[in-house]
Order: structure tokens, then C-alpha cells, then sequence
């Protein structure tokens, strides 16, 4: 299928935010502290694609922060655009962590060696050799990346299940349209960053077969369960205290 | 509202491949292209369904990890050398999304598989528009907090014309905000009313990715369905995790709800069946099975 470029997709329905409601935002805006969305401090991106199909293909804005030297989490949107859609999010961990994960686990992590090496993924308005001090050490991480928001498919509002989502890991994936349509807007060249990028090193074990969705594919399910406690066990409500 | 089918611009679906039922939900692509959630004929099985393998479900317990020193995340702490990188790389971004980030609200929320698990939660949110906000939610609001999810806030008005099968992954607010729950703190409680007004008439959608309350050092298994306090039950909050919120910033929720006693309340509709598990008494769980995976060749990945 066509791959869907971020800057034609339809907007979120609901009336523009009044004037009221927006004074109110900036007022509290400019009283309250924001510690953890302070931390972040970086601007990554790069492509996914959906863990049962990789003919979907989106490009993925990655707002990241550290939580230590082997941890970051990110917020993903699907531009850099101050009206851009919070559409999912990513945790990224050093090999070192990723080997202490359980092996159920592993799989729904995916690795950034093949990404990082071949360009795709950057740091927009970054020179190349700052860039690049980072990326030494993304290239070492996995990521685990769940999206909320549909847009590739023209969802206007986050409607079903978070889908798991992988990572290109090598050539051929990654639609010709899609990368050029970010190298254009972006002013990179992946392949010239390919070039500079050849002397860094994957994970030090090299890609654990397990990541990637250990070479299969990943589809959440939803399941109805009974309420736990029981809701039939109180008859009348409790009046909050 | 929605828009109808013919004013998408654009008309990308991917092809869907229908997966056998416990009650999963699916996707199906009508005559007219546009996706809607139905729930599908139980005992339907399909060509391209292979053995589904269970790897992770919300509601059960990962498997364990090493115990290491008790940190969460562990990790080492970050370098110099990676820090002078950091900022030097933040200097020449600008970081616009995050920068519409305009309210940290504090309030509650319960696990939609087990409400006895009930967590404080902070919330980072960006209004798109009047009747939409999204959140980065987090489990303080310290530096050193983890991104726990993601919570959706559509208004009544827009829950209203979502299908029946999406509604029942909504929440309600409009007690977690009367009940003075829901808070913005440092913000008086004066210069929040109109805020809070529009958010009582709000619903929620929340998926939680790391259950840091169950002890997780990484964010581990499938994403949870959380649901809002309500006063049913074991949705209501624990009054000592109200009370401890309450120490920590300096507020009285209690006064908060005195005050926002006579907020008007949604009139929901008869077809609205968000907040589920207070009709049904059914709530839900998540699972990530394995399945074939649909590449580019059009062939399929054989299992393993």
C-alpha cells in the first residue's frame, strides 16, 4: 500500500479552543512547574511500522528524555508542528538493560542498530558530528514503542487498541516515497549519513534474536473480563469520604 | 464531528487480516472504506490466522526480572560527557510540541482490570482544539518521573458519535472532577473553574505502559485499560493515597469539591456506554499475541 505522508492527514475534530479556555491554559502554564516534561530534551526522527504489518510505514516524531545513562522515554508525534498529535510513545534502553528483560518480554522490543547505521534516523537541525556522539550509543539501544493514534490509516481521533510497533532493521523495508519526502523537508541525506555513520557499532552481542518481534509479527487483542473485585458484592454505593 | 467518508482526503487502509475471536475486536473495511469497530461472530476463523501465541496480557503478572539494586528504572546515572551532549543538542531544537504543553493536572485513576489497584497520577496536557486535549501522563511530578501512558480527553459531545465498541474503552470525569480529584496544582482554585467546567463534561481514554505500582522496573507486558474514580465500589479512591496527594501539594480536596458542588453535569445519552464495567459489570484486559506478519512482498512471514 501507498505509504500516507504526516502533512496531508485530516484534522481533529472540535471547535477551536475559545479565547476563555486558552487564557486559563497559559495562566496555569506559567505557575506550575513541569519536571518531567522538562527533561526532554531532544528531538528524534525516524520511522515505524506496525507489528502485524509492515506495509504501514510512519513517520514518528520522538520527543526524548533520560531517565539515567541506560534509559530514555519518549513522547511520539506525528510532526514537529506545535498542533501536532501525541500518537505514541517510546522507551528506549541499553543493551545491558535489554539483556535483563524476560525473554516473553524481548520480543516486543526492537533494535535501532540498522536504523541509526543507515541514516533514517536523526536528530533534526543537529550538525552531523554532535548528532553523531549520540547516535553512537542509540545505535546500541532497543526500543519499545507502542502507538495510540492511527493516523496513517486517517484516523481523526485515537480510536481502537495501542498497537506494538517495529523498526526498519534492513534495506528494502522503507518506502522510496516516504524517505524522500523526509529528506526533502528535513534537508538530510540519508545515504550521505550512511557514509559518515559506517564506523558505529550495534549492540556489542550483537541483535538478540528475540528483538523485532523475534522474526514474526505482534497484534494486541482486546479480551472482556469480569469486573475484579466483584461489582456485584456491594449493592449500594459507597459515598465518598 | 467526525468527518464522512467522502471528505478524507486521503483513503490509505491498510488491508486488514481478521484474527479468530475471543472478543477481539477487529477492523473491517465496509463498502464505503471507512474503518468502523464491530464486534465479530464468535467461532469465526479465517485463512490467515495462524496458532496465535500468548506473549504478554495486561491483566497477568510478567515474568521476573533480576532484582539489581531496587532502582527503577536501574541504570547508571548519566555521564558528563552524554549531558554536554544533551544540551548542546537541546540548543539548536526547538522542541515545539512539547513546548503547547499548558496544564499538569494531578488526580486518579484505577486499573480497569483490578480497581483495588489505584494509582496518583500526573498528567501533561496540550489542547488541540475546544473539544479535544492529549496527555503525556507520568507517575510524579518530579524530574526523575516515569511516562506511565498516555490519556485522550474528548468532550461529550464528540464521545457521543464514537461506535458503541470504541465508547466502551472511555471514561467519564465528571465525578473525578466534582469530587475535587482532579486538580491543577498551584493553580488557585478560582482560576481553574472554567477549565474545570469544560473538563467535567470530558471522557477519557487512558493506556497505561508501565505498571510501576505492580513493582516493574521496565515498562513490561501489554498496555492497560484505566478507568477514572467513581463513586461505585472499588473505583472510589482510597482515602489515605487522597490524603497523602493532598499533604504533598498543599491542597484540600475536599475544599475543591465543596466548591465545585453545583458543576453542570453531562446529560448522557441514552446510546453512551462509556465508563462499561459500571453497566456491564465487565471490564477489560489486553493481550499481544504472535501472529504472521504482513510484509511487503505480500507473502507472509512463515511461523517459526
Amino acid at each position: 500500500m501507498d505509504p500516507v505522508h504526516a502533512s496531508i492527514l485530516p484534522e481533529v475534530p472540535g471547535e477551536k479552543t475559545k479565547i476563555g479556555t486558552s487564557l486559563v491554559d497559559t495562566a496555569a502554564a506559567t505557575i506550575q512547574s513541569f519536571g518531567p516534561t522538562k527533561q526532554i530534551h531532544q528531538h528524534l526522527c525516524a520511522f515505524h511500522f506496525y507489528a502485524d504489518d509492515m506495509t504501514r510505514q510512519v513517520e514518528a516524531h520522538h520527543y526524548c528524555g533520560h531517565l539515567n545513562e541506560d534509559m530514555r522515554q519518549c513522547l511520539i508525534y506525528d510532526r514537529p508542528d506545535a498542533d501536532a498529535r501525541l500518537i505514541g510513545l517510546e522507551y528506549i534502553v541499553t543493551e545491558e538493560l535489554f539483556l535483563t528483560l524476560p525473554d516473553t518480554e524481548k520480543p516486543m522490543w526492537h533494535s535501532h542498530e540498522y536504523e541509526v547505521k543507515s541514516g533514517v534516523l536523526f536528530l533534526p537541525g543537529v550538525p552531523g558530528p554532535v548528532e553523531r556522539k549520540d547516535l553512537e550509543k542509540v545505535a546500541k539501544t532497543y526500543g519499545k514503542t507502542i502507538h495510540f493514534w492511527q493516523v496513517d490509516r486517517g484516523d481523526e481521533l485515537p480510536l481502537g487498541l495501542p498497537q506494538v510497533m517495529m523498526a526498519l532493521t534492513r534495506d528494502g523495508q522503507l518506502y522510496p516515497s516516504l524517505a524522500k519526502d523526509v529528506e526533502s523537508r528535513y534537508g538530510v541525506s540519508f545515504e550521505k549519513e550512511r557514509a559518515n555513520r559506517a564506523y558505529m557499532e550495534g549492540p556489542t552481542h550483537g541483535i538478540h534474536p528475540k528483538a523485532n518481534a523475534a522474526g514474526i509479527g505482534l497484534k494486541t487483542v482486546l479480551r472482556e473480563i469480569e469486573c475484579k473485585p466483584s461489582v456485584q458484592s456491594e449493592s449500594v454505593p459507597r459515598v465518598f469520604v | 464531528m467526525l468527518h464522512t467518508p467522502g471528505n478524507l482526503a486521503t483513503n490509505h487502509f491498510s488491508k486488514v487480516t481478521s484474527h479468530p475471536v475471543k472478543t477481539s475486536l477487529h477492523q473491517r473495511q465496509p463498502p464505503n472504506n471507512r474503518l468502523q469497530f464491530i464486534i465479530p461472530n464468535q467461532g469465526t476463523k479465517t485463512k490467515n490466522h495462524c496458532c496465535s501465541n500468548m506473549m504478554a496480557s495486561s491483566d497477568k503478572a510478567p515474568d521476573s526480572m533480576p532484582v539489581g539494586d531496587g532502582s527503577v528504572p536501574p541504570g547508571k546515572p548519566m555521564t558528563m560527557g552524554h549531558q554536554v551532549v544533551d544540551k548542546t543538542a537541546q540548543m539548536l531544537q526547538t522542541l515545539k510540541p512539547i513546548k503547547q504543553m499548558s496544564q499538569h493536572v494531578c488526580t486518579f485513576a484505577v486499573y480497569g482490570h483490578d480497581m483495588s489497584r489505584q494509582i496518583e497520577t500526573h498528567h501533561y496536557i496540550t489542547r488541540l482544539n475546544q473539544d479535544f486535549l492529549q496527555c503525556a501522563v507520568y507517575d510524579s511530578d518530579e524530574p526523575t518521573a516515569r511516562l506511565i501512558g498516555v490519556e485522550y480527553i474528548v468532550s461529550d459531545r464528540i464521545l457521543d458519535t464514537l461506535p458503541p465498541d470504541e465508547q466502551k474503552l472511555w471514561h467519564s470525569h465528571d465525578h473525578e472532577v466534582t469530587s475535587g480529584m482532579w486538580m491543577n496544582p498551584g493553580v488557585p482554585e478560582m482560576n481553574q473553574r472554567s477549565e474545570l467546567e469544560n473538563m467535567a463534561h470530558t471522557y477519557g481514554k487512558f493506556w497505561c505502559t508501565w505498571q510501576v505500582d505492580r513493582g516493574d522496573k521496565l515498562p513490561l507486558g501489554a498496555p492497560a485499560l484505566m478507568m477514572s474514580p467513581q463513586m461505585v465500589n472499588m473505583s472510589v479512591i482510597k482515602p489515605e493515597l487522597v490524603r497523602e496527594r493532598d499533604r504533598k501539594f498543599k491542597i484540600s480536596t475536599d475544599e475543591a469539591r465543596k466548591s465545585r458542588v453545583n458543576f453542570p453535569v453531562s446529560k448522557p445519552g441514552n446510546a453512551r456506554v462509556a465508563d462499561y464495567w459500571m453497566h456491564t459489570g465487565k471490564s477489560f484486559a489486553v493481550d499481544i499475541e504472535q501472529v504472521e506478519m504482513k510484509d511487503l512482498g505480500g507473502q507472509k512471514i512463515p511461523s517459526i
